[in-house]
């Protein structure tokens, strides 16, 4: 008798466990749905109409793609992105992992310091950034072009001004601003390689310059791989800088994905082709990174820690 | 053994000279943006890092003249209320994931997961068009829920990471002992993930306290306005007053700068816990 009505509330309770523990996943997955997965169906299904003179949306299969294809600037957009990507991420990780080894296995009471004072502009709001290097890129009162000119550089204009060097200069920005966050990727992971193999890495006469490139430099790869998936993403998203220094100019020659879905989509107001270029960079994105992921193992966290 | 000893020690010397000289270099924008807010207005053009005499009167003058509090505050509801959600919200998931392992759990964290390969910039034009179908435009939740699911999935990788990784003994001990899954969920997963939660509250609060596009479409109604997004309004106001505008942007990125020089310590240990396990 009592071992039935044991079993019975037993029973009761693991009905109830099972509809309430369900509770546990159901905000996040409430927030996924509403928030991403349906935009995303949202700006597929848009990409495929477009709009009348009359505000009637009519069904225009790949047009507005083979528009936006045969657009000169999405293809000053690629090579933006393919400069920005190729500059940034490997300049960024050769820095940043520079900082990360000399703070991390030669500085002691300052290591706090370091560590703190690199990562601040990763900090500093980013449209206050914007504006400073705007004034220092400026001519006549900037103070690139009057300390340049003492090592050889002289910059008769803004460097964002011409649309030569505008999106160097842009990166070079850019670069500045991430290269904290490549440091302290790379710190996580010099701060946690086991000893024992440094120690029996310099036993074998492995040092300085030795021990850094074929012991160390190998060990940090799940770091490097994060940060080369992180960079990926993190260039197809680039805007503020840009939006705010250049605006994509001049004339168009510094335009990324951001400025020009930005321009399309609520400057000209062409939603058609604004979520065109939505699902083209999201595919993309998609692509380069389940390539990294399935090729290189590459992680999306930055602790290097979860599975992809 | 002495020369050895000394060859350290001139080689930590050099490395820190070398690291300051760096550290110098590094911090010209930061130190060219408060050296201008500085400046009195005949030497604001003046095309070099330092001037004297220095003033205060451009922080007064901007101060007084603008609604900074009410733009920080702005900035602080929508930030702190987006962090709550994310840390809420994902430390759930992943105690649904990483402990009571419900049936198709995975298979959603893994479809989570690809919200972290999604940029931004593909998703703001669906987004402005459904807060705009909502009736969300220059709302503080029209900010608020979008970043939280943009923010979720990277804080659930981390939390869910750090719960695998706690001994399970502890779970079946709280079974044994009669609580149910919330009073699990509440005793034991979050205070023995508290590293992980600190750091992914950390970094979600200075993801989202800079974020700039999202707020830049949401956000057109003036009372409404973040910190992030008010710099572009000022260097138009101010472009014949660089001292004001260099002023106010410091300003506007100190609260961040000093919160995370106060909380720097606590992140970095968590970044390191949880590169632990490689």
């Amino acid at each position: 008798m009592r071992a039935g009505t044991a079993v019975q509330a037993a029973k009761r309770r693991s009905a109830s466990k099972a509809s309430t523990v369900y509770l546990f996943a159901l905000p996040a997955t409430l927030l996924f749905v509403v928030f991403i997965a349906y935009p995303i169906l949202w700006v597929a299904g848009e990409s495929l109409y477009t709009g009348t003179a009359d505000g009637r949306a009519v069904f225009a299969g790949f047009a507005n793609y083979t528009t936006i294809l045969s657009d000169p600037t999405f293809w000053i957009v690629v090579r933006n992105m393919v400069l920005w990507g190729i500059i940034t991420i490997p300049v960024q990780m050769l820095i940043g992992g520079l900082l990360a080894y000399f703070i991390e296995r030669h500085t002691h009471a300052l290591r706090g310091f370091f560590r703190t004072m690199f990562f601040l502009p990763v900090v500093t709001s980013v449209s206050v950034i914007s504006l400073v290097w705007v004034q220092i890129y400026a001519p006549y009162y900037g103070i690139a072009q009057e300390y340049l000119k003492h090592v050889g550089i002289v910059m008769m204009t803004s460097p964002i001004g011409d649309p030569k060097t505008a999106i160097y200069a842009l990166i070079v920005v850019n670069i500045w601003q991430w290269t904290g966050f490549s440091m302290l990727m790379y710190i996580a992971g010099i701060a946690n390689l086991p000893s024992e193999v440094l120690d029996a890495a310099r036993i074998d006469g492995a040092r300085g310059w030795r021990l850094g490139v074929h012991v160390i430099v190998p060990m940090l790869s799940p770091a490097t791989k994060s940060l080369l998936l992180l960079g990926v993403i993190g260039t197809l998203q680039t805007f503020p800088i840009v939006h705010l220094m250049t605006g994509g100019g001049p004339n168009r020659a510094s335009e990324v994905f951001g400025t020009f879905i930005f321009k399309q989509s609520f400057v000209l107001g062409d939603t058609a082709s604004g979520a065109a270029l939505s699902v083209i960079v999201l595919v993309i994105a998609l692509v380069l990174s389940l390539v990294q992921i399935a090729l290189l193992g590459a992680r999306l966290s930055p602790a290097g820690k979860d599975e992809p | 053994m002495m020369t050895l000893l000394s060859r350290n020690r001139i080689r930590g010397v050099v490395i820190h000279a070398v690291l300051f000289v760096v550290l110098g270099f590094w911090m010209i924008p930061q130190v060219y943006m408060l050296s201008i807010g500085l400046r009195t207005p005949a030497q604001a053009f003046d095309a070099a890092l330092f001037t004297w005499p220095v003033t205060f009167d451009n922080f007064v003058t901007v101060i007084r003249d603008n609604p900074l509090g009410g733009i920080f505050l702005n900035s602080l509801i929508i930030t702190v209320a987006t962090v709550a959600i994310v840390v809420a919200v994902s430390s759930l998931f992943a105690f649904s994931c990483a402990i009571l392992r419900l049936k198709g759990s995975m298979l959603l964290y893994t479809t989570l997961l690809t919200t972290l390969m999604v940029p931004l910039a593909s998703m703001v034009l669906p987004l402005a068009i459904l807060l705009k179908t909502f009736g969300w435009v220059n709302t503080y939740i029209g900010l608020i829920l979008p970043y939280a699911a943009l923010g979720v999935p990277f804080a659930m990788v981390i939390l869910k990471a750090f719960m695998e990784d706690a001994p399970r003994e502890l779970f079946e001990a709280a079974r044994v002992d009669g609580c149910n899954a919330w009073q699990t969920y509440w005793h034991v997963a979050l205070p023995l993930v508290r590293p992980a939660l600190v750091f992914v509250t950390i970094w979600q609060f200075i993801v989202t306290w800079n974020e700039f596009f999202l707020a830049l479409i949401v956000l057109t109604k003036s009372e409404m306005k973040t910190l992030t997004i008010v710099p572009m309004q000022y260097s138009g106001f101010y472009m014949a007053n660089p001292g004001a505008l260099f002023a106010v942007l410091t300003l506007i990125a100190l609260p961040l700068i000093l919160l995370y020089v106060l909380v720097q310590r606590a992140f970095v240990r968590g970044l390191l816990a949880g590169a632990v396990k490689g």
